[in-house]
């Protein structure tokens, strides 16, 4: 994410051109500017917060509870999330239900990466703020929000079917109250915090700097060796 | 209830137990260890060990024909490889183990153990899992790779002097949660 | 593949063989199971799962916790069936330190455990037909007394899915009078409803035309990789903990444990889980009927809690399989070593074996039926 590359609130970035798509509407919100963005705002927020659908993403036991609240009792249809899309590109959200762990966090960064803008992302559990109960273990992640951002944390281990209802209605009333100006001026946030790497289970950055240290190392040992000290 | 016996102190056990007894009949030699909970334990040499198998699942009399789980073990001054076994014919269990010495590995490399997975098939994952976790390496094993953790972790987590990796994704200090 | 046309189509086109992924993220894994499937055409030719995306450490866990605290994290093991991961660690802490378990406390075991096998089969009956594409509708039913139950577990402790109630040396707490009839009340009528579920299911002939014949599991195989469970019982092992390794208080209960005599498909792995219902709910109308009075626990739940010197290994027949727990202990407040023998380890590896030669379609309809629960497969 290169930081100096500051654009225009009306323009896709080149290398998301293909992901993301501006309906005409919002073309013409753009075009329109702040002007008219407290008018249509709110109506397309209105829209917008009324049909959040969630992606099937669970992983263990709070996806449970996940099914649980999409089920007879608790049925997370009454508040708009209507059905549970198996695809990321029909999604809006996901509930990140269940622990990510080093192998498992490559998967979730591309999924993450894969729901159209505008998505949000609710961190389903302990497991997914903290690490939760295995917190300290050495294969797991400490909270999603090291790899992709969060709009909702929702502790709990697992959160009853209610937290998760608390949760989506939370989410609604962020999504109302947000500018759609303001989110595009923040850029599009399509990219992960950072990115893991499958193989090794360690993030790619650091990856990065050891490659780096060594090819300095290899073309002038004793120089990179004094930058060392 | 009276299900549970009681514990008692590791005693010497005398003489050979039931299986001990065939294996010695069919010239394998083994040791026999103090009963863990009134299973009968025996360590077995690594070279005989799959013999071992072979008999103790094929003959009639003892038929073991579960290997219920393999565990790996980083103990004091051995490695030790545990083999759970259950008749489901005759009702019966036994417990083997193979030790390595841990003086015996060669610096830098992993403890060897005879692979069964050829001709158990059951041992196939439970052997990739030990060689993932606790870091006995079971040779003659057809696809011995890691199982649960990525495919180029570094150490084997159960071992006693392992080091846990810190990084941006797990960079609290072990046991800081307790 | 054969056709009954006389035309010869074989030589003609050059075929290859494609390799597709699934998962980890596939609906119908239920979780993150990734398998590598070999394609011929339409046929599955070599699967290779990959495991360990859900993989936190528990063994690891175990060793560098106290018993105390590891008590309240095995039931994420399996948390479908989170009484029977309690059971099998208190049982093999219970053989090392040779603690008495109050009669009691081994009624109330036996008895949450076997709702818990109830609900734990519910969701696998709702989750299977989602996997075979009865997407809405149905599950719903499985769901509505799944909750029921959940609630009555949710009084005896404080928790829906990870009860953390069964102790090293007994059970957390008594339940009250109230609790006991509206138990007493579900199993009145839960035949009717397990009827109610096989009216729409048993004689459903998509659901047949989809299991019939599919994924048959031969006996020998299935001994050979080690299955155990209903998925066994269904091919006609009669291995059942409950009654060959008899435990607690099973061999004064009376039931059947139902074993099949040929070597079962699809189908038959899913009529046996539904009698298996029926026969948990006889056993826990007993249990409400035998329960005695007496203390609920052989030790004192403290946070310095030990167990005594030695190893042992126990185990409980889990909805799944026989669920074992292997302890070594050096007498101090943690465990030296511990071992899991997860029941979905053992099953899935059969996997491969049981996708060879069948078509793709029938990938999850397979997959599903020997009901594996992936923090059960990696810990
Ligand atoms: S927060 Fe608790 S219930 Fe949720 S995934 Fe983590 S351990 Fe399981």
């Amino acid at each position: 994410m290169a930081e100096g590359n500051v654009q225009g609130p009306s323009e896709v970035p080149d290398e998301l051109k293909d992901t993301v798509t501006l309906t005409t509407l919002e073309k013409m919100i753009e075009a329109m500017g702040d002007l008219l963005s407290p008018v249509v705002s709110p109506i397309a927020n209105a829209a917008r917060s009324n049909s959040v659908w969630p992606l099937t993403f669970g992983t263990s036991c709070c996806a449970i509870e996940m099914m649980s609240v999409g089920m007879s009792k608790f049925d997370i249809s009454r508040f708009g999330s209507e059905v549970f899309r198996a695809t990321p590109r029909q999604a809006d959200m996901i509930i990140t239900a269940g622990t990510i762990t080093r192998k498992m966090a490559p998967a979730l960064i591309t999924l993450y990466e894969q729901l159209p803008e505008p998505k949000y992302v609710i961190a389903m559990g302990a497991c997914t703020v903290t690490g939760g109960m295995f917190n300290d273990s050495y294969s797991v992640v400490q909270g999603v929000d090291r790899i992709i951002p969060v709009d909702i944390y929702l502790p709990g281990c697992p959160p009853r079917p209610e937290g998760i209802l608390d949760a989506l209605l939370k989410l609604q009333q962020k999504i109302r109250t947000e500018s759609y100006a303001e989110r595009k001026k923040k850029k599009y946030r399509q990219n992960a915090v950072r990115y893991v790497d499958y193989d090794t289970g360690r993030p790619l950055e650091d990856l990065v700097d050891e490659a780096r240290y060594e090819t300095a190392l290899a073309l002038d040992p004793l120089k990179s060796l004094q930058e060392s000290k | 209830m009276s299900e549970t016996p009681a514990a008692k102190p590791p005693e010497e056990p005398k003489g050979p137990g039931l299986c001990g007894q065939f294996l010695k009949d069919h010239g394998i030699a083994t040791t026999r260890l103090p009963d863990s909970c009134g299973v009968e334990t025996i360590e077995i040499d690594g070279a005989h060990l799959e013999a071992a198998m072979k008999l103790l699942r094929g003959s009639s009399e003892i038929k073991l024909d579960y290997l219920v789980a393999v565990s790996g073990v980083d103990s004091a001054d051995t490695f030790d490889s545990v083999y759970q076994l259950w008749s489901y014919s005759n009702n019966n269990e036994l417990i083997i183990k193979v030790r390595v010495k841990k003086t015996d590995v060669v610096e830098g490399q992993l403890p060897l153990v005879p692979s069964l997975s050829r001709f158990w098939s059951a041992a196939n994952w439970h052997e990739r899992e030990t060689y993932d976790l606790v870091g006995i390496r079971y040779y003659g094993h057809p696809y011995l790779r890691r199982i649960l953790n990525v495919w180029d972790w570094d150490g084997h987590p159960l071992r006693r002097d392992y080091k846990q990796l810190v990084d941006a994704l797990n960079d609290k200090a072990p046991g800081s949660f307790r | 593949m054969a056709t009954d046309t006389e035309v010869d189509l074989t030589p003609r086109l050059k075929t290859d063989e494609m390799l597709i992924n699934m998962g980890p993220q596939h609906p119908a894994t239920h979780g993150v199971l990734r398998l590598i499937l070999t394609l011929d055409g339409e046929i599955v030719r070599h699967t290779e799962p990959i495991l360990g995306h859900l993989h936190r450490a528990q063994e690891w866990q175990g060793q560098n916790r106290t018993w105390f605290q590891y008590q309240a994290l095995i039931d994420r093991v399996d948390y479908l069936s989170g009484m029977f991961t309690s059971w099998a660690m208190a049982r093999a802490a219970e053989v090392v330190d040779g603690c008495e378990v109050p009669e009691r406390a081994e009624y109330l075991r036996v008895m949450v455990s076997e709702m818990n096998r109830i609900t734990s089969h519910l969701l696998w009956l709702g989750t299977y037909l989602i996997d075979l594409g009865a997407m809405f509708g149905f599950p719903f039913y499985p769901f509505r007394e799944r909750e029921k139950l959940l609630e009555l577990f949710e009084e005896i402790a404080g928790q829906r899915m990870m009860f953390n109630y069964i102790r090293i040396g007994g059970v957390m707490r008594n339940p009250k009078d109230a609790w006991l009839s509206k138990l007493k009340k579900f199993t009145e009528e839960f035949p009717d409803r397990v009827d109610e579920y096989e009216a729409i299911v048993t004689e459903n002939p998509i659901f047949l035309k989809r299991t019939k014949g599919v994924g048959i599991l031969r006996k020998e195989l299935g001994m050979d990789y080690g299955i155990t469970g209903p998925s066994i019982r269904a091919s006609g092992v009669n291995i059942d903990l409950r009654r060959t390794k008899p435990y607690s208080v099973y061999p004064k209960l009376k039931f059947d444990v139902p074993v099949n005599d040929r070597d079962g498909d699809t189908f038959d792995r899913y009529i046996f889980r539904i009698r298996e219902m029926r026969q948990s709910n006889e056993i826990i109308k007993q249990c409400l009927d035998m329960l005695p009075q007496g203390e609920i626990s052989g030790k004192k739940q403290i946070a310095g809690l030990r167990v005594k010197a030695g190893e042992g290994f126990a185990a409980v027949e889990s909805p799944r399989g026989t669920l074992g727990c292997y302890i070594i202990s050096n007498g101090s407040d943690r465990a030296y070593r511990i071992k899991w023998r997860n029941p979905s380890f053992c099953n899935l590896s059969i996997l491969p074996e049981l996708l060879k030669n069948h078509p793709i379609a029938d990938v999850m309809a397979i997959f599903g039926s020997i009901d594996v629960i992936l923090p059960d497969v990696d810990r």
